[in-house]
């Protein structure tokens, strides 16, 4: 169908539309007149993609000067597929409406076969790839530094993208890194003397170069060809590199003592934490190594690596690594935290020293893309509560908006369980995590629910080790033989085969009819990428309150930047992160509005109001007043009831004119003043 | 007992919300929602007449009971067995009286095995007897949704073309312990024409569904006792025939009641019924043979010729020209002779139902035994009989 959205024509492939996506659009247009940034949350399986791809595909079309690429990130291969072929759909509808020839491009980066090196590539008008293609420095300078300023960047499913930030800027470092750069040195080493014997004058005209500086560079970044990189701070371009680095050989032997330096800095028996400054005042004085030219290492090594002409960079990861490292930790004092740890935490006897650089600031990485294009959309089913995301990555929105779900049956149905059938308060909380009563009720509702919910059913725990006391416990009590006889039970491990392995047979078992658990890990692989359409999952049940493992020193730095930088209280940070990753797993049973779901919330701690406000408002509108506190039975005859009636017939007709309308219904009067009401502005 | 259903007690049975389903009206009221409910409900099947289309009037049905673990839950009173059973005896009952040249015939699943209750049969007496038989059977094990369907499936596809073969199971369990790939037998179902529907006392199952779909059945799930005989009823109905099923006449005698009080005859069917062997005086004769019987709708013992009665006949007809529904029309618009023309009460409800033909009204309670019972409009023919 043909919309009109604020005198835009919006070609849309479908005969039917959601009232949300057109209030989407409507609130995705006006950040783009504002030439602006925006945060919009609207619950998957609503046809966010479709949405945003037709009408920044309408703007481009209408406006061909002030928007000309979009570039589509998004998260994992799968996804960039299906947003593939919703553009295809699309282009094709457009094709047969204005009968014009395709003079569209776009350009998906998904993996290596299906690559593509035609020049005619740079000059796409939509490309689709990963966030890292753009956040993470060492790829985004190889992919996307040409990408125009006059371009759209989406970042899709982007609950997670602080996280994706900060672990694009951080370096962890083991002995075997510094091994294995050991070994990468010996090679630079040999090939320059090899280079030397052979084509000297090479050496020598980079030699010349470096003198030079790197004007190139700066020449193309006050002119605004290429986005910036966080890794090559602004300073170094303006200057010459430092000359005690500026020979080959010299270089060498720079990292060398660098390398040296490390593996002495890793030989602690004790946990150390500093700040950048305090890391190179010691560097100083132990083995002399200066500020400047440290931020010049990656540069240099680049420079280096290309003269050398070494086509496998991926041997020399580690180097590059360690080259980053040190620019990085030269050019920010601030927003960046070293922590030398001599073992893991749940190793205590193991010597295994890590040195982690952590970045707490995920603006740092992110940015850069702010500031050079002009529009950046942040969207996610799950973004609530929608303020935070401004505040943690330092940038101002023009339009924040959360949509809801317009349903023509209640489809999803949360509820907090609060108590088990003897009234012994349900919580994850440490305190109560050994409890025997707790876990016995814990598996009491397992069990009572893996009788009346159909198909499939997906638990999540708040982490593996609280997983495995559970189900071990479990195994104990019998409770997991009485489970056995109403469904099978599939569990998450971190080895990424044997999980797959286990989700195929667990779809199988809900396909013929025997019905089955997936016990899972709240922010592990299931939980962030899998969807449980229909009969994959009929209920989520979410053991506890996802909190992040708080003794971790990295998070506590982390926690503390953030109250010091952006005054964000340590137990706001960790009951938002907490949440979000809640939303997340419930979510996953919602895939559209023709399916439904059973949300549990297995923990009492989520009826307080602090928590509860912090799900997306989709979830929010439906946790009713009287399912706070559920016991287990209570809960049960909810969910049987609630299966019943979602079991009735539901055709199509029913949901038209309410949560599906036609063009006509769409330009009534009425529905448009509805429509233009159902942005919720945070 | 059979009469009186054991009355579960309030605290034996789940956790309810009684309150929640009531709505006030605008005055405070809650007779006005339990009223349109009912209305509703009871309007509901009588619009869901299919028209003319081609009937498959010739039915074998076999009733799959699920009688798994599962049936012991009390949610429905006094549990879904029992409930299961006493509805499945109306069912019958009212079968037969709609579909009289049909048959039907049980099957019972557990303990992830199949059994047949009765044969594919014409005969009410027989399910019935069974039926009382199977409440004391106890519900153990899980069903298996693959056997029944084999099972009756070995039967069924013996039937000739012409006639409807239909399955409908009654699934209280959530799961199914199959031998084998449900999804092949399916197919197989598919491709001999054999219609499963199923009546789900649970929740929506995802095998159930593709089943039902595949096969050309209907997927419906009980919301409480009332809604589950409705659906077992909407079975009583024969449904359209399949586009492809074959067509052929079918030869049948029609033979009359007749008395005999000096020639005692033993009857055919009482010759291999082993339970009441007897000798009656009335029977029917069969017009070709010559054989006695004592019950009609029957096969011939001995010359395989179907024996059928007039009414059985008329009331099989009558599916295949429904009596058109009434039109709905409020009270207000009448004129003041406010009486229903079947009953002769008072219309008191706020919609009353007029014939299309004859503009005959009538209340809601008439409305429904004339299209569920009579299937003629009374007042039609009466005025036919006055001309």
């Amino acid at each position: 169908m043909k919309l009109n959205i604020e005198g835009l024509l919006v070609y849309f492939p479908y005969d039917y539309i959601y009232p949300e996506q057109y209030s989407y659009m409507l609130e995705l247009k006006r950040t783009l007149d504002a030439k602006g940034h925006g945060v919009l949350e609207m619950p998957s399986g609503t046809g966010k993609t479709i949405s945003l791809l037709s009408l920044i595909l309408a703007y481009q079309k209408a406006y061909p000067l002030e928007i000309t690429k979009l570039i589509y990130c998004s998260r994992t291969v799968p996804e960039i597929e299906k947003v593939v072929e919703e553009l295809r759909k699309l282009i094709e509808f457009h094709c047969k409406e204005t009968g014009e020839a395709n003079n569209f491009l776009a350009l998906a980066l998904s993996s290596r076969k299906n690559l593509c090196i035609h020049p005619e590539i740079l000059h796409a008008n939509i490309v689709v790839y990963s966030y890292h293609y753009l956040l993470d420095p060492k790829i985004a300078d190889l992919v996307s530094k040409e990408l125009t300023k006059k371009a759209v960047v989406v970042f899709d499913e982007a609950h997670n993208i602080d996280n994706v930030c900060i672990d694009s800027m951080s370096v962890n470092i083991t002995r075997r890194t510094l091994d294995r750069c050991t070994s990468n040195v010996e090679t630079l080493q040999t090939t320059i003397q090899r280079i030397k014997e052979t084509d000297a004058a090479k050496l020598k005209e980079e030699y010349r170069r470096l003198v030079e500086g790197l004007k190139e560079a700066n020449v193309a970044r006050v002119t605004d060809v290429y986005l910036g990189n966080p890794v090559l701070p602004a300073e170094v371009l303006q200057e010459a590199v430092p000359g005690s680095i500026r020979t080959a050989e010299h270089f060498v032997g720079f990292l060398k003592r660098f390398l040296e330096y490390l593996k002495s800095r890793l030989r602690v028996h004790h946990v150390v934490q500093e700040s950048a400054p305090q890391f190179l005042k010691d560097i100083f004085q132990k083995v002399c190594i200066d500020r400047k030219p440290l931020r010049f290492c990656a540069e240099r090594l680049r420079s280096l690596l290309r003269t050398l002409e070494i086509s496998d960079l991926t041997d020399f990861s580690a180097i590059t690594l360690i080259s980053n490292f040190a620019t990085l930790v030269s050019t920010y004092s601030q927003g960046f935290t070293i922590i030398i740890e001599p073992f893991e935490d749940r190793t205590p006897s193991i010597a295994n020293p890590v040195l982690h650089f952590s970045c707490m600031d995920p603006s740092i990485a992110i940015k850069p893309v702010f500031e050079r294009f002009q529009s950046v959309i942040i969207t996610s089913g799950t973004l609530s509560p929608l303020d935070i995301y401004p505040k943690i990555l330092d940038f101002r929105p023009v339009t924040v908006a959360s949509f809801t779900m317009t349903l023509a049956r209640t489809c999803l149905c949360p509820l907090i369980v609060g108590r088990g059938n003897d009234q012994v308060a349900l919580s994850s909380k440490f305190e109560t995590r050994e409890d025997f009563a707790v876990i016995r009720n814990y598996g009491n509702l397992l069990l009572e629910m893996s009788g009346v919910v159909p198909d499939g059913i997906v638990a999540f725990f708040t982490s593996y080790m609280y997983m495995e006391n559970i189900v071990a416990s479990w195994y104990e009590q019998g409770i997991l033989e009485n489970i056995q006889r109403n469904k099978l039970i599939f569990i998450e491990t971190p080895d990424a085969a044997e999980t797959s392995m286990a989700l195929e047979k667990y779809q199988e078992a809900c396909e013929n009819g025997r019905g089955a658990i997936l016990l899972s890990v709240a922010r592990g692989k299931v939980s962030e990428g899998i969807d449980f359409v229909h009969h994959f999952g009929r209920a989520v049940i979410m053991f506890g309150v996802p909190y992040v493992y708080t003794q971790s020193r990295i998070l506590k730095a982390r926690l503390e930047y953030l109250r010091d930088q952006f005054q964000i209280r340590e137990n706001d940070f960790l009951t938002f992160d907490a949440m979000r990753h809640a939303a997340q797993c419930v979510g996953r049973v919602i895939r559209g509005k023709t399916d439904y779901g059973l949300m549990i919330f297995a923990d009492k701690r989520y009826a307080r109001a602090d928590k509860r406000g912090k799900l997306p408002r989709w979830i929010q509108e439906h946790i009713s007043d009287g399912s706070l506190n559920l016991t287990v039975d209570e809960t049960v005859q909810m969910s049987k009831h609630f299966l019943r009636q979602m079991a009735q017939p539901f055709r199509q007709e029913d949901q038209l004119g309410l949560s599906l309308l036609t063009i006509e219904q769409l330009e009534s009067e009425e529905m448009l003043k509805k429509i233009s009401q159902m942005a919720h502005q945070a | 007992m059979d009469e009186e259903p054991e009355r579960a007690k309030r605290w034996e049975g789940g956790y309810e919300r009684t309150w929640e389903v009531l709505k006030e009206d605008e005055f405070g009221s809650l007779k006005a929602t339990v009223e349109e409910i009912l209305f509703q409900s009871k309007r509901k099947r009588a619009l869901e007449s299919h028209g003319q289309v081609r009937l498959g009037m010739m039915r074998h049905l076999y009733v799959v009971i699920d009688s798994s673990r599962t049936m012991e839950d009390m949610d429905l009173r006094p549990n879904r067995l029992k409930a299961t059973l006493k509805l499945m005896e109306a069912f019958v009952e009212e079968y037969f009286d709609q579909n009289p040249i049909s048959q039907v015939g049980l099957i019972t699943t557990k303990n992830k095995r199949a059994e047949k209750l009765t044969e594919l049969a014409g005969n009410p007496k027989k399910h019935l007897a069974a039926l009382k038989k199977a409440r004391d059977a106890a519900c153990v094990g899980e069903p298996s949704l693959y056997n029944s369907l084999n099972l009756a499936m070995q039967t069924l596809k013996h039937m000739p073309g012409h006639t409807s073969r239909e399955i409908v199971v009654i699934f209280s369990s959530l799961t199914t312990c199959d031998p084998a790939n449900i999804y092949e037998l399916i197919k197989t179902l598919k491709s001999l024409k054999i219609r499963v529907s199923v009546i789900g006392l649970s929740a929506e199952v995802r095998v159930c569904t593709v089943l039902t779909r595949e096969t050309g059945g209907t997927y419906h799930v009980c919301l409480d006792e009332s809604h589950f005989k409705e659906l077992l009823m909407f079975h009583v109905k024969p449904p359209p025939a399949n586009a492809q099923s074959e067509c052929s006449l079918i030869r049948m005698g029609r033979c009359a009641h007749v008395c005999f009080s000096q020639t005692l005859k033993h009857s055919q069917t009482h010759l291999d019924s082993t339970s009441e062997v007897g000798l009656s005086l009335g029977g029917y004769f069969c017009p070709q043979c010559h054989a006695k019987h004592t019950e009609l709708p029957v096969e011939c013992k001995i010359c395989g010729l179907t024996l059928v009665s007039a009414p059985h006949l008329a009331r099989s007809f009558h599916h295949l020209f429904p009596l058109e529904a009434f039109r709905e029309t409020p009270l207000e618009e009448l004129p003041a002779d406010r009486f229903c023309h079947a009953c002769q009460g008072k219309l008191k409800d706020k919609i009353v139902f007029t014939c299309p033909f004859c503009s005959g009204v009538f209340c809601t309670e008439c409305d429904l035994f004339i299209h569920d019972s009579l299937h003629c409009c009374p007042s039609c023919i009466n005025s036919q009989h006055s001309n």
